[in-house]
């Protein structure tokens, strides 16, 4: 006798969005119930609603938007890093007026660009989120502050604008993914 | 995990006159323990899913239950391990429950909040008006 199981679509929509260690044993309790109780009182049609109620229950915006958003997040994070060390770089080649303390900003951009890198790896350790967050948000205060001032500003300069952008988006992006609800598949 | 206040903190705190109030649970979380701790050894997710509906009687959404195991793992009320699944389950694991000796001290410090706050207190409440 075949089995009955719930839509292959549905039940690998709840496996994406679970986090490893929860995969396995949630999905399994899910069928049992669906198997042994769903199936068999109120027939497939009903199960597989009560199924997708469950899943529903389980899986949030951010469980679905989270992966999606992963990558382009870490693209994003790698030009943050290299903008930082290239503005670094021609503030001490040209020396204009105030340019150790945009060198230190441009530092930090770097930093926070690399740090986001090492998101997958240090996800778990509550100091690094907090860290990551108190950067993101720095960011994209910064970033800002930058489209602001090209847009009000004499010159038009459009690398500062691209910039500004991209530390805008990471900042938004990062608190996004990284601070997604529990339950859900941390990046 | 939850601080254990002994010692000197509690002396501190005595010397000042510092009231000490125990973490209460919330209702839901009684329940999700109270069933963990009826379950006994047989205490796993769908179990409880099922015994926390009967307790409330009413249907319960299964994240609201895991969203309460998992938060009460962090808080080291409860702790699991895996065993082998059923074929019915497809063979997947099942993660099986069991109140720590936190856990435990919680359930009977909210029991026991509860009872003394409802102390003297004739029920079924009746309008005064």
């Amino acid at each position: 006798m075949i089995e009955k199981a719930p839509p292959r679509w549905l039940e690998g929509m709840l496996l994406h969005c679970l986090a490893a260690r929860d995969r396995e044993t949630i999905s399994g309790d899910l069928l049992e119930e669906y198997r042994e109780e769903q199936v068999p009182r109120f027939g497939s049609l009903r199960a597989n609603v009560w199924y997708l109620c469950q899943t529903l229950s389980l899986v949030s915006v951010w469980d679905l938007l989270g992966p999606a958003l992963k990558m382009p997040l870490m693209g994003i994070s790698v030009f943050t890093a290299a903008a930082g060390v290239w503005l670094a770089v021609m503030e001490n080649i040209l020396q204009h007026t105030g340019y150790a303390g945009r060198t230190v900003i441009a530092a930090c951009m770097a930093l926070q660009g690399v740090a986001t890198l090492l998101v997958p790896m240090l996800d778990g350790r509550a100091i690094f989120r907090a860290l990551l967050a108190a950067g993101a948000v720095a960011l994209g205060l910064c970033g800002a502050a930058a489209v602001e001032r090209i847009m009000e500003g004499p010159h038009f300069e459009g690398f500062v604008l691209l910039i500004g952008c991209v530390l805008v988006t990471q900042g938004l992006l990062t608190v996004v993914v990284v601070f997604r609800p529990r339950h859900g598949k941390m990046l | 995990m939850r601080p254990d206040i002994g010692g000197l903190t509690a002396a501190f705190f005595n010397a000042y006159n510092v009231c000490i109030v125990p973490e209460l649970l919330g209702a839901f979380e009684q329940a999700v323990l109270l069933t963990v701790w009826r379950l006994a050894e047989e205490a796993y997710g769908r179990a409880i899913l099922r015994g926390v509906q009967s307790a409330l009687n009413r249907q319960v959404a299964a994240g609201a239950v895991y969203a309460t195991l998992d938060r009460l793992e962090q808080k080291s009320f409860i702790d699991s391990h895996v065993e082998e699944g059923t074929p019915v389950r497809a063979g997947r694991l099942r993660r099986y429950y069991r109140l720590t000796a936190a856990g435990i001290k919680a359930m009977n410090e909210s029991k026991a909040a509860l009872e003394q706050m409802w102390g003297g207190t004739k029920w079924p409440l009746e309008s005064k008006a």
